[in-house]
């Protein structure tokens, strides 16, 4: 049974029991509504619930954990001295999963029994022919061994979708009898719905929580991998970035950071005061008319996507930079500069600011501002001494958020700055990012255990670990100073 | 309505400090105060009271012109502030506001320290040349608001750090620097405990001594305990001004006297 019919056998079940539910509780009290302890729909939603919920969530699980659970097994048929060679093993688990796809395909076409498939073998007929006519091709002819291994992969992965099916079927409908059998006039199944809400909610802020760890753990392992083959000191100290694909590269981060910070700041420069003195005019000065059609044209720009401001960089400002600036100043001749992309990043971060911002100051109380007035002070003197200062944290929030989204842009910092990792002053050179250099390291032909691929995640938990601060700054700031006003 | 004999009242003063006549005000096209004539005494306690909606704060807020900052707000006629119209476009209404200082009903300090909060008068409009008057003009106006003592030793502390009365006495004694003629109270105590507003009260009665305070308030017993003339609002008319004691003893409107027996209100 597939994962989309037996969702909806559930479903249906769910909705069933929702009406049963309803109509259970209304009958035990003689169609009186008024003496259920809840509203009718509630009794019907715990059943709906009970049906549903835990049936679903067994299916994720199973779903997730199967191929896990599946894979350990068939790695073990492999042998030892393949299964303790991590790229060896995983060629080979390649290939059982595409005979096996191609067997199931091969089935599906030709209308072969599993008996006769059982019965087919490596040796005696021609495999490959055979799946490259149903669209699987394959690169070598099929080693017999593999073959088996595709046959029990295939085998296990059926009883594995059939003891799931039985399973979610029966807890759908334990789930569906009990909640049922609860039913009374005295249940309170109002709270009982209520409670459960909670728990899903809970359930789904822990999933977020949870990707965030796995991301992290990830990245670890990898980086660990990484400093085990490549010396730690170099790769913080070393002046250089210069990988070579035959070994002995040097992979200093060095000069990506410096790229990355210097990129950032000059964005920031852009966007920081523009932003904050756009949205001094959107909170106060503009009537409501005009900030009506004003701060959503600003929010538009944060909606186009970063490609197109890298077109934008790559087309327009890079070399009119080049052409109308740093030519005739004599300060280079490179199209793709730190100025092209810090300035577009600034573009592109102007109404995050700016929106923040407006939102933080309309959060000042009114009555800061008639205390001000009360006392004799302009409008200016009133924004810049009391509005200002009591939104200050918040903003100072809003700008360290846009600082680690400006270190963390990619696209525009590709078709903008370059590609050339170098350490130096002149904004008009090319220079480039540590997360350009991620993308650069992980594109082309891989191989998961050289020093070259696996900087990648060395560079990206530094990646991490510099905007995580950044951010948890920003939200201690923000929520030290937040009630200061209340 | 014992109270009003507590307090001595010595409305021998007779000089007009502000002068209304004819006085209207629309918010868009509601017409919220009508044809309002009000002789404010220099030296005095003058409070509004009236029903909510009265427009008694609505009086109030013209006569230090913060009735601009509402964009629908259009004022009529004329207020003459020691025989000078406010409403006269030669007039600047934000050094209309330093003469006539205002104290509102929630008490809001600025999140700055107790010091920079009583300061900021003074320094936006320049009364001060050096950090030695600054400091004197701070210390004066903190112990004119009765408020000294306590915080005498915590100046730089944060002006929100303190308790509700402390803080109201605080916007008092901010409103007090920048030397004002005039000080507008808009119901001071509603946001206070009983002791606090007590202590409101006792300081209102002080300042009498060196400006012209008007108050509006909701409670009458506070009207009669603090002030010398009493103006009653009712539906955006001035329906009866005079002196506290005749208000509240022997009204001569039947409106007046409805409201301050209860029956209306």
């Amino acid at each position: 049974m597939s994962v989309g019919i037996l969702s909806l056998i559930v479903l249906a079940l769910a909705v069933v029991g929702f009406f049963v539910g309803r109509s259970r509780a209304l009958k035990s009290v003689q169609g009186d509504s008024r003496r259920l302890h809840s509203l009718p729909g509630y009794y019907g939603q715990t059943v709906f619930l009970f049906t549903a919920v835990p049936a679903f969530a067994l299916m994720a699980l199973w779903l997730i954990v199967q191929p896990m659970v599946i894979d350990g097994r068939i790695v073990g048929q492999l042998g030892p001295q393949i299964a303790e060679d991590a790229t060896a093993s995983k060629l080979a688990m390649e290939d059982v999963a595409r005979i096996a796809s191609g067997l199931d395909a091969l089935q599906a076409r030709t209308g072969m029994t599993n008996d006769e498939l059982r019965d087919l073998s490596a040796d005696g007929s021609d495999i490959r022919g055979r799946l490259a006519e149903v669209g699987i091709a394959l690169g070598s002819e099929v080693d017999p061994l593999i073959f088996e291994m595709a046959k029990s992969f295939r085998i296990m992965q059926a009883n594995g979708a059939m003891i799931m099916s039985v399973l979610v079927l029966v807890l759908a409908v334990a789930g569906f009898v009990l909640a049922l059998r609860r039913i009374h006039g005295e249940f309170r199944a109002r709270n009982v719905s209520e409670t459960f809400v909670r728990w899903l909610l809970i359930a789904s802020a822990g999933v977020a929580i949870l990707t965030t760890v796995g991301i992290v753990m990830s990245l670890l392992s990898e980086t660990i991998r990484f400093f085990g083959i490549y010396p730690i000191s170099e790769f913080f100290f070393n002046l250089t970035w210069n990988p070579q694909f035959r070994g002995g590269s040097d992979l200093g981060l060095i000069p990506l950071l410096w790229g990355t910070l210097y990129i950032s700041f000059v964005a920031m420069v852009v966007a920081v005061p523009i932003g904050i003195f756009a949205a001094i005019y959107t909170a106060e000065y503009a009537p409501p008319k005009v900030r009506s059609v004003v701060k959503p044209v600003i929010e538009l720009i944060a909606g186009i996507p970063t490609v197109v401001f890298g077109l934008f960089a790559l087309v327009t400002v890079g070399p009119f930079l080049r052409d109308y600036i740093a030519m005739p100043l004599g300060l280079g001749n490179s199209g793709s500069s730190v100025m092209t992309a810090g300035l577009v990043i600034g573009v592109l971060n102007i109404p995050f600011i700016s929106s923040l911002t407006d939102d933080i100051i309309n959060a000042v109380p009114q009555s800061m501002r008639d205390g001000s007035y009360g006392l004799g002070a302009t409008k200016s003197e009133t924004i810049r001494k009391v509005v200002l200062p009591a939104a200050l944290p918040g903003i100072v929030g809003a700008i360290l958020l846009a600082a680690s989204r400006a270190i963390g842009e990619t696209m525009i910092v590709t078709m903008g700055a370059g590609a050339a990792a170098k350490l130096g002053l002149n904004p008009f050179e090319a220079m480039t990012t540590i997360t350009v250099k991620i993308v650069s390291q992980l594109t082309g032909d891989l191989a998961f255990d050289s020093p070259e691929t696996l900087v990648a995640f060395a560079l990206g938990m530094t990646l991490f670990v510099i905007t995580l601060c950044l951010n948890i700054f920003a939200l201690w700031i923000v929520r030290k100073y937040r009630e200061q006003y209340e | 309505m014992n109270d009003m004999r507590i307090v001595e009242r010595d409305v021998d003063i007779t000089e007009n400090k502000i002068t209304a006549r004819g006085v209207q005000v629309y918010y868009g096209t509601n017409h919220a105060l009508k044809d309002v004539d009000v002789d404010i005494l220099d030296k005095t306690v003058t409070a509004f009271i009236g029903p909510s909606g009265c427009g008694k704060s609505t009086f109030l807020r013209c006569l230090n012109r913060m009735n601009d900052t509402v964009a629908s707000a259009r004022v009529e006629g004329e207020i003459l502030l020691e025989g000078e119209n406010i409403y006269d476009p030669k007039v600047d209404p934000v050094q209309l506001r330093a003469k006539v200082g205002m104290v509102f009903q929630k008490p809001n300090p600025f999140p700055k320290s107790i010091y920079d909060n009583v300061a900021y008068g003074p320094k936006i409009h320049g009364l001060t040349r050096n950090k030695a008057e600054l400091d004197e003009i701070v210390e004066k106006s903190l112990r004119r608001a009765a408020i000294w003592n306590e915080v005498k030793d915590r100046l730089d502390a944060s002006g929100t750090g303190l308790s509700g009365g402390q803080q109201q006495r605080l916007c008092i004694a901010r409103a007090v620097a920048t030397n004002p003629e005039v000080l507008l109270m808009d119901e001071p105590c509603s946001a206070l405990d009983p002791i606090a507003t007590a202590q409101v009260e006792e300081l209102i009665d002080e300042l009498r001594s060196q400006y012209s305070v008007v108050i509006v308030t909701h409670s009458m017993q506070q009207a009669a305990r603090v002030s010398q003339k009493t103006a009653f609002f009712h539906l955006g008319h001035l329906v009866e001004y005079g002196e506290t004691g005749q208000i509240f003893t022997n009204p001569q409107d039947p409106r007046t006297e409805s409201y301050i027996t209860g029956r209306i209100g």
